[in-house]
This record gives structure tokens, C-alpha cells and sequence, in this order.
């Protein structure tokens, strides 16, 4: 199916080419696929109503073909006007730190990948080319190699702010095992990169990290023979090496981060631990009492061995309250579907 | 953690969230002071440090001494502070595979409701340790200096010899001045001339007694550049 942006000013008078009528979302569409059908073609009539200049009606129309399709919308609501607790400060830019030295790793490897040639014979001599002659060569590669440092400095003080601030606990446990997943990734990443240059530290380095793989409990031996594709260090294992560290890993990181910030968007960032919500004492904020849900008082509390410090909003048989089902309907206006 | 914590963090959290600020553009706009900042020491490093090539790796010299990103210090060091050879790979890939699944399984094992640092005190203390021993080692293997160097002024009749002990990997296990393995495998050879005559210097080398290679591969005369400057060393 061609992509057919609708052109403000022509779309209002010509009628709908043929295939082009649920692109447009004019009226009912004879193709009833789209789920939310009416109320779409209400959204669009209403955008056409209030078309007061052709800038926003284009922006309109835009935004109306596209939340057809991906629900452009929904993302956006969730993505970024999603809101951030109370208290969060400076310690909570270090994980968008993180990824963001992954991308420019990425730019600035690719632009190394243009010129390396990843062969025993030719691989020195390709990173002396790019050192020596080719434009700002030497200066892309010192940003691939600082910018791994900078990389493990920044993903370890994001992994600290997560332990000393206790946001791996409920309900973040798996984000958490996934962020230990990427340290060790990214750990790999410095490994593999190293042997690339081909020099003389990078070439013994590698033969050393290696023999301690190989040392290593039952799988050692195998994962060693497997790097090193074969019983000893070969043409193969340079070519092995960078196909790991410029496909295998990055994609693995690529993936992992993105289910990292899924589960961050979904269950939202945590509020530093001192921060608490300011309370009225003794009482539970209404709007988290479910209907035909009984309030339970203070002094049934320390019955069970609480202390009725004015915090505990729980009903006696444990019924849960509506929090954990709020997610997505706390955050923004509730528009037609959220982004799932 | 009990049903009951879940829920009440859970509904702190959310009066928490019902309070802050929207993601875009607050939030943003603090990730991209960040991004800017960290751009600009990367631009800087990348300027200042740039980006030196080493010599053409060769697999002949068996004897290179090879050094890792720095951070993987303190995996090196951690080899070396383990010394019976039989628990090396306890060291190399036992305690990391450990600490690996106790990372990985922290939020698993510690239950505790309690989040504010300076009220779990056995799991913030616990953090600061691993910080700290992280740091001491990775500080110790950045301290030891190139393994293939040797700093000691030396005559220069002896320079011949000092290249091929620096070269031949002594000291990976030996410490010759500022240089070198301090409290490594072997003996510390900054004063080796004043305890051994050159001829037992000469044969130690040679035969390597104990744990220690034989390095009878060098060849005559470099034996005896080596010996020459072993002996000069007091």
C-alpha cells in the first residue's frame, strides 16, 4: 500500500481517490478494519470543522492519518507527556546518559566500519589510513574509543543510583536483571572492541582474556574454541570478533534497551525513597478507595500489628486497591487507545 | 515483600506521580543539558587524549605483556591477588560468574521493603564496599604501570639488557623500581645485584627455578645482557 499524506486545500474539494478513502478516514469507511472506526471519522469531521488555517489543518490531518495507523497519539501521550514523580533531580538523567553514548558509539562506528577492513593482513594498516588520512579520522575514532569509557563510567553511577535508591525493588525487579544483562553486554562490547585496532596491546590483551575464558567452569573451554573460531588464534577470530562487536552485541543492546524503556515508560520512574506524598494524618486519599471497598481506621490497624502511622491504606482481607490497574488511565487525557 | 507493601507503595507512587511534572518538557530538558555536558567531555577527551595506535600486533614475541582496557583492572588484579595457580580460574571466571548472579539476583534476595538508603544499612554498606574494593583495584592496576617498562635510570652500557627484561615479560611477576608486579609471584629485583652474583643471576634465568619459567629461549647473549643488568641493579 502507498503512503498518501492528504494534502490540505485539495483533500477538502476532490473526492477521495479509490484506495484512498480509509487513508483519509472520510466517513465510513467501506473496509470496516480499523477497531474504532466511528469514533475516528468523528475525529476527522470534527478536524475538518475547525480547519481555521491550512498550517494546522495539515498537522491535523497528518496527526489523524497517522494515529490510524501506529496511534501516533497514544504513543506520544505515553512516551512523553507521561509524568515524572515528585522529587526526581539530577541522578535520573544518568540512564538517558547511557543511552545516549550508545547512539553516538553507534554513529561514530558505523563511520569507522566505512573505512576498517577486518582482516589479519589489513586490519592495522586500515586504522592507521583512518588515523592518518582520513578526514577528522583520528578524531571520530578518539570519540569511539573515550566514548567506551565514558560509557562503563556512566552506566555503572546509573546502576549505583538505582541500588543506593532501592529502584530495584517491586515492582522494577526485571528491569533491573535486564540492566545487569546490558552492563555485562557492554562489558562484552569493550572486550570485543579492543582486538579491532590490531596492535600490539589489543592482539595480546585478547589472547590473555581468551585463555581465561577458557579456564572458566564447563562452558570455558567450548566458549573459548567459539571466539577464537577454532584451537588457536586465527585469521577467522579478527573477523569474529567484529562481526560480534558491530552486529551480534549492538543488536542485543538495542533490543534489551528498548524493553528497559518499555518497562520504565510503562512502570514509570521512581520518586527518590526520601521523597514521600504529604498526607493528612489517619486519613486515605479518596480517590484511591474502590467502591464498596469498607475504610479501615487506625486503631483496627495496630490490631494487626501495625503502627497506625497514617500511611496504611489497606483493607483488611487484602483487597487490592486500583493502583496496580492505573496505569496507563493516570497518565494524560484518556484518548481512544492507549499505546500498548 | 507483603501484599500489603506493594500496595502501599504503590499507592504512594502514585500520589508521587499525580504530583510531578510532565516527562516532556520538563524532564527532557534536563536529559539534554546532560547529553550536552557529556558530549562536550567526550569531544574534549577525544581532542586532548586522541586516539594512539601501538605497534603492529606479532605473534612471534611470545613475550608481550599485555595490559586491558582499564575496566577490566580489577578482574587482572583480582588474578593477581589470588596467587596458588590451582584457584587462578576461581579467581578469573569463579568469584566474577558469583558476583555476576548476585547482581542479577539482587532484587530477588533482598526483600526488604525499605528503600531510603540510611535505613537498610547492611544493603547500602554492602554497595559501598563492592564501590570501594572495585575502586582499590581498579586503582592498583592503573598504579602498576606499563609491564613492558622499566623507569630505573640505568648506565648505558647496561640499556641492552634492561629492553630485553622489560620486553621479555619479567615483569608480570617481578618488580624492578616503580615497575612491575609489587608483591607479584616472584621476588622484588630492584636489589638483585647486592644479594646474588651475576653468574647465579645468569643461571636462575636461565633454568627458572620454582614456579618461575625458564627463559633459556632467549638465546646466549641475551642471557647475558640480562644477567649484566640484573646484576648492575643494587
Amino acid at each position: 500500500m502507498a503512503l498518501k499524506i492528504p494534502i490540505p486545500g485539495r483533500k477538502k474539494e476532490s473526492a477521495p481517490e479509490p484506495g484512498d478513502g480509509a487513508a483519509n478516514g472520510n466517513g465510513a469507511s467501506p473496509n470496516g478494519t480499523n477497531g474504532d472506526g466511528p469514533t475516528r471519522a468523528e475525529k476527522v469531521a470534527k478536524a475538518k470543522q475547525a480547519t481555521v488555517h491550512h498550517g494546522t489543518a495539515a498537522a491535523k490531518n497528518t496527526t489523524d492519518w497517522l494515529d490510524e495507523r501506529v496511534n501516533g497519539t497514544g504513543i506520544y501521550t505515553a512516551m512523553l507527556s507521561r509524568k515524572v514523580p515528585k522529587g526526581t533531580n539530577w541522578f535520573y538523567t544518568l540512564g538517558s546518559s547511557v543511552m545516549f553514548i550508545f547512539s553516538m558509539q553507534a554513529i561514530t562506528g558505523v563511520f569507522l566500519a566505512m573505512y576498517y577492513t577486518p582482516s589479519a593482513t589489513e586490519a592495522y594498516s586500515s586504522i592507521s589510513h583512518i588515523t592518518n588520512e582520513v578526514f577528522l579520522g583520528e578524531f571520530v575514532r578518539g570519540l569511539h574509543k573515550w566514548g567506551a569509557s565514558l560509557m562503563i563510567i556512566l552506566i555503572f553511577l546509573h546502576m549505583a543510583r538505582t541500588f543506593f535508591f532501592g529502584a530495584y525493588k517491586y515492582p522494577r525487579e526485571l528491569n533491573w536483571v535486564i540492566g545487569v544483562v546490558l552492563i555485562v553486554l557492554t562489558m562484552v562490547m569493550g572486550l570485543t572492541g579492543y582486538l579491532l585496532p590490531f596492535d600490539q596491546r589489543s592482539f595480546w590483551a585478547t589472547i590473555v582474556a581468551n585463555n581465561i575464558t577458557a579456564s572458566g567452569p564447563v562452558l570455558g573451554p567450548y566458549l573459548a574454541d567459539f571466539l577464537r573460531a577454532g584451537p588457536d588464534f586465527s585469521a577467522t577470530t579478527l573477523s569474529r570478533f567484529y562481526a560480534l562487536h558491530m552486529l551480534v552485541v549492538p543488536g542485543l543492546i538495542g533490543g534489551l534497551i528498548a524493553a528497559h524503556l518499555f518497562l520504565v515508560v510503562k512502570l514509570g520512574t521512581t520518586a527518590p525513597p526520601w521523597v514521600k506524598a504529604p498526607r493528612p494524618k489517619g486519613s486515605r486519599p479518596s480517590e484511591l478507595v474502590p467502591a464498596g471497598v469498607p475504610m479501615v481506621d487506625a486503631t483496627e490497624m495496630n490490631l494487626n500489628g501495625h503502627s497506625g502511622n497514617g500511611h496504611v491504606e489497606v483493607s483488611e482481607n487484602g483487597a487490592s486497591l486500583p493502583t496496580a490497574e492505573t496505569d496507563g488511565a493516570a497518565e494524560g487525557p484518556p484518548s481512544e487507545g492507549e499505546a500498548s | 515483600m507483603k501484599a500489603r507493601d506493594k500496595e502501599e507503595y504503590l499507592s504512594e507512587y502514585e500520589i508521587l506521580k499525580k504530583k510531578g511534572k510532565s516527562f516532556f518538557p520538563y524532564a527532557i530538558v534536563k536529559d539534554s543539558v546532560m547529553f550536552v555536558l557529556v558530549a562536550a567531555v567526550l569531544i574534549l577527551m577525544s581532542i586532548v587524549m586522541g586516539a594512539e595506535q601501538g605497534p603492529k600486533a606479532d605473534p612471534t614475541t611470545t613475550t608481550y605483556v599485555p595490559r586491558p582496557e582499564w575496566y577490566f583492572f580489577f578482574l587482572f588484579e583480582l588474578l593477581k591477588v589470588i596467587k596458588p595457580p590451582a584457584l587462578v580460574p576461581l579467581a578469573t571466571i569463579g568469584i566474577p560468574t558469583i558476583c555476576m548472579i548476585l547482581l542479577i539476583l539482587l532484587p530477588f534476595y533482598d526483600r526488604n521493603p525499605e528503600r531510603i538508603p540510611w535505613k537498610r544499612p547492611v544493603a547500602s554498606i554492602s554497595g559501598i564496599l563492592v564501590i570501594v574494593a572495585m575502586g582499590y583495584l581498579t586503582y592498583m592496576g592503573a598504579s602498576a604501570g606499563s609491564p613492558n617498562e622499566i623507569e630505573l635510570e640505568t648506565a648505558p652500557e647496561f640499556e641492552q639488557g634492561k629492553q630485553v627484561v622489560a620486553q621479555a615479560g619479567c615483569l608480570a611477576c617481578h618488580n624492578i623500581g616503580e615497575n612491575g608486579a609489587e608483591g607479584g609471584l616472584g621476588p622484588d629485583l630492584t636489589e638483585i645485584g647486592a644479594m646474588l652474583p651475576r653468574e647465579a643471576i645468569k643461571r636462575s634465568v636461565a633454568i627458572g627455578p620454582g614456579i618461575m619459567p625458564s627463559y633459556r629461549g632467549l638465546g646466549e647473549k641475551k642471557l647475558n645482557e640480562v644477567a649484566d643488568y640484573l646484576a648492575s641493579l643494587d
